[in-house]
């Protein structure tokens, strides 16, 4: 369990999950806290229940059983006030390839309630910060992978969200575009956001992440701070951490 | 308001970028309507309006073959070609070489055995009524017999009308010898002429009369049937934008990260049915504007507008509903884009068939005259039917709207079901 010294912003009590198809849970009596300002690393193995996690977290799916808790300003918050809040930077391309970065941004960022005149200025600051402003105007199924990533994340954050989730953000691009957008994330956390993250790049989370759970076959096999939990586990680095609490074995 | 306003801007970006799409939804109704309206025009005009070209070749010796050929040539229903020269062994091959569907043929004992016919029919009247007749002249001809030759393309009813039209003339000139054989051996036969005139004006007429509620003027012809029909055929191809659409929000994810903002998916639906209704209403004006203003100078018939102007607008309404709400279903239960595309292409030409969009249903067997009672596109024209040809009202509408309102509550309750099952609602 994370330090309960810092101010919840989320708690997550007994989570459990289990799809109807399926014989099994897909996560096990899952506790944790996850404090304001953080950069929460959610890290597993393929399979894990990572990204059930963060689905069930945003609302996506619900849960089998278990409680959720937002908190904002240490006060608990309602279901639709969470939905206000949070941003969600999905794995898949969820965006229109057939329209343009600004005219994808003018929608989401419609349907977070943003003011026209806000909305505009947030759209420019984005493109802009994200290196998207020359291929503005042209159709984002014609950019290549890291383009679209950062699409994908501008999306995710057009309306200044106080938690933002993030699936995977780096996945598939290269490495100006991935540094492009740890900057970026780094930046939006310094003023404020709390990040929750999942990701397979053992190097950019050890970077990246403040506070870490280690998920294995949809339990909570390691929490808490990771400078302290590579010297409670005596390894060198969160990669070492990592194999040695799940193993060598291939997943799934 | 703004966010409706980004959700339609939205969908309209979608839809004119979808370039396949428009094409199905607003090129294809315009070259359908104009392609199968002249096709089916012609054909109308082949049995309504021209003249029927016939082969005749007359080797009667006496004088009604040359009859028979002028009560043809007079009634103004044929365009004789008449060979006399041609030999009735080489009729076939001629008939077919001179791009002509049918040919009659007179035997050289036409008038003869005709005359001979009416003789008997003669000595046996003046038998039963015992009066005295010359009967010297005894030599006995059988019936004739016409040959009518017919292309083997020729619908087959086509052909028996034909034939119907040629008895019709023979009954005339039959009855008009009989006459005069009669008066004839009672040497009288200068008094026949009175009594064939009296035979022949007195013979039933028939009226016809245009089955419609508002003595509508309106008379069924090529385009009255095609603008509609292939304005709805196009209306609920519209599957292929709509449907593939969906399925790609489905799958890309867009729809669960809506799920997660501070908006309702209704708004997402209604921006989708908004702006594809508006769609298909330009379907039907581009189309009905194509059939009141260009088909006429095309020496066409013109689109007759109805004159409920409501109740067109109300049909226009529920049909363009019908095939939005047909597009959402198939969105939502299709997995892939090609499967939205292909099963929704498929289905609509299925239903097309079966509705009459492409064959009027009456002449379809009567199972699947009541096969036709499940397509949605049926209903829709059955809905226009009413308005343009018989003049109908709210009450004859009653039907349309009963069955399209019930065919548009399944298929969004379907879709809504289906999105529930998916967690996207």
């Amino acid at each position: 369990m994370n330090s309960m010294a810092e101010p919840p912003c989320i708690e997550i009590q007994h989570l459990n999950h289990r799809y109807k198809s399926s014989q099994e849970n897909t996560l096990n009596n899952i506790s944790l806290n996850i404090k304001n300002n953080d950069v929460f690393g959610l890290l597993g193995p393929n399979g894990a229940g990572k990204t059930t996690l963060i689905s069930i977290l945003c609302g996506i799916i619900p849960a089998t059983s278990g409680d959720i808790t937002y908190y904002q300003d240490g006060e608990p918050i309602s279901e639709s006030e969470r939905r206000n809040i949070i941003g969600f930077v999905p794995q898949e391309y969820a965006f229109y390839q057939e329209l343009t970065p600004r005219q994808n941004l003018d929608y989401f960022g419609a349907m977070y309630n943003l003011s026209k005149t806000k909305l505009k200025s947030r759209r420019e600051e984005l493109l802009d910060v994200l290196g998207l402003t020359k291929a503005a105007d042209k159709k984002v199924g014609t950019f290549s992978g890291g383009m679209k990533r950062r699409v994908n994340l501008a999306i995710g954050i057009i309306h200044e969200p106080e938690i933002l989730f993030l699936d995977e953000p780096t996945v598939g691009v290269d490495v100006q575009s991935k540094n492009a957008i740890i900057r970026y994330l780094q930046e939006i956390n310094r003023l404020g956001t709390t990040i929750i993250y999942t990701s397979h790049h053992m190097s950019e989370a050890e970077e990246f992440c403040k506070n870490i759970a280690l998920i294995d076959h949809g339990k909570v096999i390691a929490d808490g701070e990771l400078t302290g939990l590579k010297a409670k586990h005596e390894v060198p680095s969160l990669q070492s951490l990592f194999i040695k609490m799940t193993g060598e074995e291939y997943r799934d | 308001m703004f966010k409706i306003f980004s959700s339609l801007r939205k969908e309209f970006l979608l839809l004119i970028n979808d370039k396949v799409g428009l094409a199905l939804m607003f090129l294809m109704p315009l070259l359908l309507v104009f392609i199968i309206t002249v096709i089916q025009d012609s054909a109308y005009k082949m049995v309504n309006e021209n003249q029927i070209p016939i082969l005749v070749v007359n080797h009667d010796q006496g004088k009604e073959g040359e009859k028979l050929v002028a009560l043809l040539s007079e009634s103004g229903l044929f365009k004789i070609d008449l060979q006399n020269s041609l030999r009735q062994k080489s009729l076939k091959s001629e008939l077919l070489s001179r791009g002509k569907m049918v040919a009659l043929y007179i035997p050289e004992v036409f008038t003869a055995g005709l005359e001979s016919n009416a003789g008997d029919v003669s000595q046996i009247l003046m038998d039963d009524l015992g009066l005295e007749y010359d009967s010297s002249d005894t030599k006995k001809i059988a019936m004739p017999a016409l040959s009518f030759y017919n292309d083997p393309v020729l619908q087959e009813n086509y052909s028996f009308s034909i034939m119907g039209i040629i008895q019709s003339y023979m009954g005339v000139i039959e009855n008009g010898l009989m006459i005069e054989r009669m008066y004839a051996s009672m040497d009288i036969g200068d008094k026949s002429a009175k009594l064939k005139d009296k035979m022949i004006s007195n013979r039933v007429k028939i009226n016809q009369i245009l089955a419609s509620n508002n003595n509508s003027t309106a008379i069924p012809n090529s385009t009255q049937h095609n603008v509609p029909a292939w304005t709805i055929f196009a209306m609920f191809f519209m599957v292929v934008s709509l449907g593939s659409n969906i399925v790609k929000e489905r799958v890309s994810g867009s729809f669960l990260r809506l799920k997660t903002m501070p908006t309702t998916f209704m708004l997402v639906m209604f921006s989708k049915m908004s702006v594809y209704v508006v769609v298909a209403v330009l379907q039907v004006t581009l189309t009905f504007s194509m059939g009141i203003w260009v088909l006429p100078r095309l020496g066409l018939p013109k689109l007759t507008i109805p004159s409920d102007f409501i109740a067109f607008a109300a049909v226009v309404f529920i049909s363009s509903m019908a095939a939005v709400s047909y597009a959402l279903l198939i969105g939502s239960i299709a997995r892939t884009e090609q499967q939205a595309n292909g099963f929704g292409a498929i289905s609509i030409i299925i239903f097309g068939a079966i509705g009459g969009i492409l064959v009027p249903t009456f002449v379809m067997p009567g199972f699947m005259q009541f096969a036709g009672n499940f397509s949605p596109l049926h209903w829709c024209l059955e809905g226009f039917y009413v308005l343009f040809l018989k003049g109908g009202s709210w009450q004859e509408l009653r039907y349309v709207f009963s069955f399209l309102g019930v065919f548009i509550l399944i298929c969004q309750l379907t879709t809504y079901f289906k999105l529930r099952l998916e967690r996207i609602i």
